[in-house]
Formats: structure tokens, sequence, C-alpha cells
């Protein structure tokens, strides 16, 4: 099975130990994990994904394609809204952040929570990661046991949903390997 | 750490700053770290894999500096891709059919992106920034196209352990 996931922690040391977990998982070939980023919500709203500094518009691009990522895995509602680019993460050199507007409307995050159950709140960190995952037990097992809650879209179906849209799911712009970035306070 | 072994097989040297491994009591120092190296155990198809990847953190390096790629940088990443390609292709032949169609694939990918990176040394302003850029996402492509030869694999190993 192909899949999108999603870890929820409530905070962010837990998330890179969710995103080291995922890998280890990779190693030991219960998984194979073609692609990770980490996505934190600070306490006023607002959306960072961890990146490298690097060129300004590939930043946006970055910010932008997780964005929409997070609003697919969040459901169709969620899809439309990143298909629509408002669910777009502006990331900026140096990890200057965005906000998903759209995705804050009361009614997308109750239909969003309806459909998947994702939602990011404030002060929360989530992985996200691109899997082929024959069972669902190693991730879950694992990131229960780290204190994160897991959720799970079948690549298929998000394919699905943006298909209308003339959409795609952006997975190029998840890590395909374990980065952490330096300004990560350890 | 740098798996000695994996730089005789692709034929790559250590890219300063590029970690290797999994370090797992040495705090993490802000780059990627990438797979497992007990190369005793490891196929070639897993080290096309960790070349991949090593290819697309160090060409996401070079864009990441400050003041943009150098000559030597992208000289350094044309080799690099040329040798990850030689590497997969190299591997094709050992590999399930399953297997091949996606890293024949990553072959593909793997030679756009030397060739991205061989049009970046001929040009300048918009022109480089748009080729090191196709660089990169090519570089990206030929790593998830190893991965998911790699998932093909494993996935067809388990079948045939519940058979």
């Amino acid at each position: 099975m192909h899949n999108y996931v999603a870890v929820v922690f409530d905070d962010t040391s837990k998330a890179y130990e969710g995103l080291h977990a995922l890998w280890q998982l990779d190693d030991a070939a219960e998984i194979t994990v073609h692609g990770t980023a980490v996505v934190h919500r600070d306490d006023l709203g607002n959306f960072q994904v961890d990146t490298k500094e690097t060129h300004p518009a590939l930043a946006t691009a970055v910010g932008v394609g997780v964005g929409a990522l997070l609003g697919a895995l969040a459901g169709p509602a969620g899809a439309a809204i990143g298909a629509s680019g408002g669910a777009a993460i502006g990331a900026a050199a140096g990890g200057a952040v965005g906000v998903a507007a759209d995705l804050d409307r009361a009614d997308t995050r109750d239909q969003a929570a309806g459909e998947t159950g994702f939602v990011l709140d404030a002060g929360q960190s989530a992985v996200i990661a691109d899997v082929s995952e024959d069972w669902t037990s190693p991730i879950d097992t694992k990131m229960r046991s780290l204190g994160g809650t897991v959720y799970r879209r079948a690549k298929g179906d998000m394919e699905d949903d943006v298909w209308f849209d003339d959409y795609y799911i952006p997975s190029s712009y998840l890590y395909p390997y374990e980065y952490i970035p330096s300004s990560y306070p350890w | 750490m740098i798996c000695r072994d994996l730089e005789g097989f692709t034929g790559l040297v250590e890219i300063g700053g590029v970690t290797m491994g999994r370090v797992y009591n040495h705090t993490p120092t802000g780059e990627h770290v990438m797979g497992k190296m007990d190369t005793s155990i490891k196929d070639s198809l897993d080290h096309v894999r960790a070349a991949t990847q090593e290819l697309h953190g160090a060409i996401s390096d070079a864009v990441a500096k400050r003041g943009g790629a150098t000559k030597a940088d992208l000289e350094a990443l044309a080799q690099k891709a040329k040798a990850a390609a030689e590497s997969a292709k190299g591997s094709l032949s050992t590999q399930q059919d399953a297997v091949k169609k996606h890293l024949a694939d990553a072959v593909t990918k793997l030679e756009a992106t030397q060739q991205h990176i061989t049009e970046s040394l001929k040009s300048s302003g918009q022109t480089f920034q748009t080729s090191v850029q196709k660089a990169l996402a090519d570089a990206r492509a030929s790593a998830q196209k190893v991965s998911e030869a790699v998932a093909a694999k494993r996935s067809a190993a388990s079948q045939q352990t519940k058979k």
C-alpha cells in the first residue's frame, strides 16, 4: 500500500523522535519511506515547514507543496483548498512562515476532522511521510509508543480528491532521507 | 560517518557536511542522515538508493549555499550524478521485473539530472537557476523512483515469505 501519513505530536522534540523512528522502520525493512517533512504550528497558529535555507523561489515552492499536501491529508475539503492554493504555506528562505488561512476556517476544520480526523492544532507538530507499507501496525505501534497520533490516507484516494482540480500531490517536496534542520535546538 | 564500502561502490568521495549513516548517540548537525551503513547485508539496490539520496542532498546543499553553487560544486555534482546513473544501470540486470521498471525510470531521471547540471555549467543568470532547479527536481525524482523499486522488492519478498 502506498500511503501518505501524518503523525501529530504535542511537542516538537517528539516529532523529531517520530521522524527518526520512521527512518529506523525503513532501515529495518518494515516499511519503505519515500519522503518526509516536519511541520510545526506555533501558538499563534502559523505553520512552518522545516527545510534548508535555499533559493527563495524554491523555498516558497516547498511551502506551497507541503501546504497542499497537508490539505489533501485533511480530506476532500482540504484537498480542494490545497488545489486552489488556499492551504499554501509560504516558507521563505530561513524558514519564515505564512498562514494557511482557509484551512483555519471553522467549517473547513470541522469537515476535515469529520473526513479524516487530521487537523493540526496550534502548538502541535507533525511528521508528514510518503510511505509504502504492507501492514499499518509497524508505524501505528511505534508512533503510539512515542505519543503520536497517526492519520493515514491512501495515495490513490488523495489523487482522486484532487483529480478534478487538475492538481497533483506534491510529494516531491518531501526529503527522500532523514533531514533535521540545524536550527533545531537539540 | 562515511561508509568506505559505499565510496568504493559508487566511486564517490565525501562531500563536506554530508553525513552518511545513523549515528544515534550523536548530536544532529542539521544535515541529512542517510541509510544505515551495514553494507554486509545491503544489496546493490540499497547502494543505488543511498547514492541517489546523497546526490539529492548534495545538490540541495549546493543550492542552499549562500551565494549559490560554484563551478567546482557543479562539476562534482555532475560526476556524482554520472556515478549514480552507472550504479543504477549496473544493478538493473540483477533485479526482478517489478523492480526493473522503477529502476529504469530512476536511470532516466539520473541522466536528466546530469544533463541539467552540465547545462548549468554553460549558463548564467535565470537560465542557470532554472537548470539547477531542474537538476534538483530530477534528483529528487530519481530518489523517489529508487525507493519505489526498494518498496517493490520488499513487497515481493514479503509475499514470498507469506507463501
